[in-house]
Order: C-alpha cells, then structure tokens, then sequence
C-alpha cells in the first residue's frame, strides 16, 4: 500500500464498523474487552489459548490473535477499539495495528504520518 | 434559573494523554508541545470563567461500556466517576465529581420534554474522552462537578449531525429550567479528522478541520446538513464524532463571541479546540 489515500469509505481503506460486523465479531470484541481488568490480562499473558478458548473463540479467530493478524481481526468483527486492549497487552499499540492494516512497517507509518489530505465536502470524488 | 454561560469543544486521543504525563515528567515532545502550547489559553480561560458545573458529551470508546448493552446517548448520575482502566492501566489523576441533582434534573427534561430517551447510568467510569484533555485544562482538585453524557461512536448506526444538534437545543432548555443560579459551562469532546483502522490509517484533512472551526459559530446549519459519509470520507471515519460537536453549539445561542480557536496535527489525529462565551 502507498501513500495514496483514497477519498472512499472501501475496505481495505476503511472498515465501518456496522451492526453486521458486530454480530460476526461479538466473542472477538467480547475478549479484547475482558482485557480491561489486569487481572484478565495476567491470565490471557499467562496462556493465550487457554484464555482465548475459555472465551470462547473459533480456532480461526485464536490463529488470528496468534498471529498479530490485525487487518484480519478487524475483518473478523473485532472492534478496533476492543483489538487495541489485545495489542497493548502485548505490548504493542495502535501503530502496529495501523501498520499492518496499511501494509507497512510501524516506522515507515510514523513518518508518513500525519498522511495530509486537504479536500473540502464535495470534492476529490 | 442556571444559565449557559459559554462552550468549549475539544479533541481527544489517547496518546494526547499519554504525552501529557510523558511531558510533564520528561518535557514535551516536539510534535506535541505546540498542541500543549495552543491549548494553554484554554486554562486559563476556563478558571476566569470559573463555572459552576460542566455539562460534557463526549463518546467512550468501549472503556466504560461493552455491546452487552451500548446506548446510544446515556447520561451518568453519581456522586463521583472513577477513571477507565482501557487496558494500560490507570493515569494518576483522581475521579470526576459528579451532579447528580442536576444529572437527573436534565433527565426528567430530556427524557419528558425533549424526546430524548437517555440511558442513566448511576456508575460510569470514564476513559481518554474526557480524561484526556481535563489534566491541562483544570488542575487538581477537580472540584466543579460534572455531568457526563455519552454519545455512541464506535458502532454504527449512529446518531445523526442533526439529532445532537436538537440535543443541543433540548439541554440548553433543560438547564434554564434548573432552579439554581448556577453558571454553567456545555463541553463537546471528540474529532477531527482522524482514522486509526484501515490502510487509510492516519489521514489528516487540515482543510476541512479549519473549514469546521471556522462554520461552526455563525454557519453551524452548513455543517449539520453535511451528511457524515461526507466527513467520515474526507476527514477519516472517526471525524464522524464532530457530530459531538453540534451537542454543544446547539446548547448555545447565536448571541456570542468566538473566543478562542488552536489547531494543529499532533501525529494522526487533527486537533482542534474552540470557545465561545454568551454575550447575554
């Protein structure tokens, strides 16, 4: 991915977060956000797969977070916000996960960012 | 009667947080200092003020609330509300004092007059929304009391530009119906253009941010009828919580003066503050 920034709402651009999305990844956000208490992020640092299964995720959402696959979460329904929580406790932050959804490395990102645009409404259709 | 004595609109982030305790103890970074620096009239502009209550809407971002139950406007009526624990930790700052008199008094009114029918929530704890700002705006203790009102963003469908605008409208009658001579200030916290998901991660629309701040005292209807595709497009689907902003403009009148405008772009997120006093 360049830095091109498209002026559309699209995947892999964008992901709305709809109700739809919210159905499919309801165990997935349910688990990142059971990460808000440190006791639980104790437990799920201690044995991820214990701590994912007793959550109640499919195998394919556990490789998903086995494997740090942040774009894939997001498509999974996971809520970005509920991904966050899984990323800083494992110690990583928002850049990565924007990293991987923009298809860069974490340093290459940050020194694009912020990525300007300028565009009023109506414009750059 | 209480009385609107102003508004302020404010954007947040985590990281803004974060870089504010960073700063405090290290000094501030460069891409942060002139957002640290702008804002700094703010401070002072709020204690000259010197408010009796604060009516903040601003949105959670899952701290508080999970999709067991997420409503789309709720309103929290405690003594006091503790900080959110978002998965880091907590920052060292006390609880938000809260007014439940005044909570409830805005309940009755919006939810029997106004026609909005707010989730009361009696425990709320609050994350970056609003603790995010507060520590540079107002320093401890933190003795005017608040009423917090939360606004969903993080799941669509959400609220329409005009729907908070008329919420707006609704809070302003409800506090000039509150039987006290408390002065009080209505806060709008969230946007500007920013996208934290996607390959469109980081876009930064300065232009449009500074078309927003500059509309939104005396051509605030422009910017209502913008549909939010419009300003989730160009600003990133999180400039969808500018909505936030109408909240506060709509609880004003037209009679007032812009006192105060900074912005700036930090790292991914657009930064914007705005501040107007009543002239009545």
């Amino acid at each position: 991915m360049s830095n091109s920034i498209p002026f559309n709402l699209d995947p892999p651009g964008t992901y709305i977060y709809t109700g739809e999305m919210a159905t499919k990844g309801y165990k997935l956000t349910r688990f990142g956000l059971s990460l808000r208490r440190p006791d639980n992020r104790e437990k799920f640092l201690a044995d991820e797969d214990a701590y994912m299964r007793a959550a109640g995720l499919s195998d394919e959402e556990i490789a998903l977070v086995k494997a740090r696959d942040w774009t894939g979460l997001l498509q999974a329904g996971g809520h970005l916000q509920a991904m966050l929580k899984v990323a800083a406790t494992l110690g990583q932050n928002l850049w990565h996960i924007g990293a991987h959804n923009a298809e860069m490395e974490v340093e290459e990102l940050m020194r694009l960012c912020p990525r300007k645009v300028n565009a009023l409404p109506g414009g750059e259709d | 009667m209480a009385k609107i004595i102003g508004g302020f609109a404010i954007s947040h982030t985590p990281s803004m947080g974060m870089e504010y305790d960073k700063g405090m103890a290290n000094g501030f970074s460069p891409h942060w200092q002139p957002w640290f620096d702008g804002t700094r009239p703010m401070k002072d502009w709020l204690a000259r003020m010197n408010p009796d209550r604060m009516v903040i809407v601003y949105n959670d971002h899952l701290n508080h609330f999970d999709f067991d139950a997420y409503p789309t406007l709720a309103i929290g009526i405690a003594p006091e509300f503790r900080q959110a624990d978002e998965g880091w930790g907590l920052r060292p700052f006390p609880s938000l004092v809260g007014d439940v008199d005044l909570g409830w008094h805005l309940t009755n009114k919006l939810v029997r007059d106004g026609g909005f029918d707010l989730t009361v929530c009696q425990d709320l704890a609050i994350d970056h929304g609003i603790y995010s700002w507060m520590p540079y705006l107002k320093d401890t203790p933190w003795d005017t009391p608040i009423v917090p009102i939360a606004i969903n963003m993080v799941r669509h469908p959400i609220p329409t530009s005009q729907r908070l605008y008329n919420f707006g409208k609704s809070i302003r009658a409800a506090i000039e119906s509150f039987p006290s001579d408390e002065r009080i200030l209505v806060v709008a916290t969230g946007g500007m253009s920013h996208q934290i998901s996607g390959a469109r991660f980081g876009i930064a629309n300065e232009k449009l941010d500074r078309y927003f701040l500059s509309k939104l005292k005396s051509y605030v209807q422009e910017l209502v009828d913008l549909p939010q595709e419009e300003l989730m497009r160009l600003g990133g689907t999180e400039a969808a919580e500018l909505a936030i902003w109408f909240a506060m403009r709509g609880a004003l009148t037209d009679n007032i003066d812009e006192v105060y405008s900074y912005y700036t772009f930090p790292a991914i997120t657009g930064c914007g503050v705005i501040a107007f006093e009543e002239k009545g």
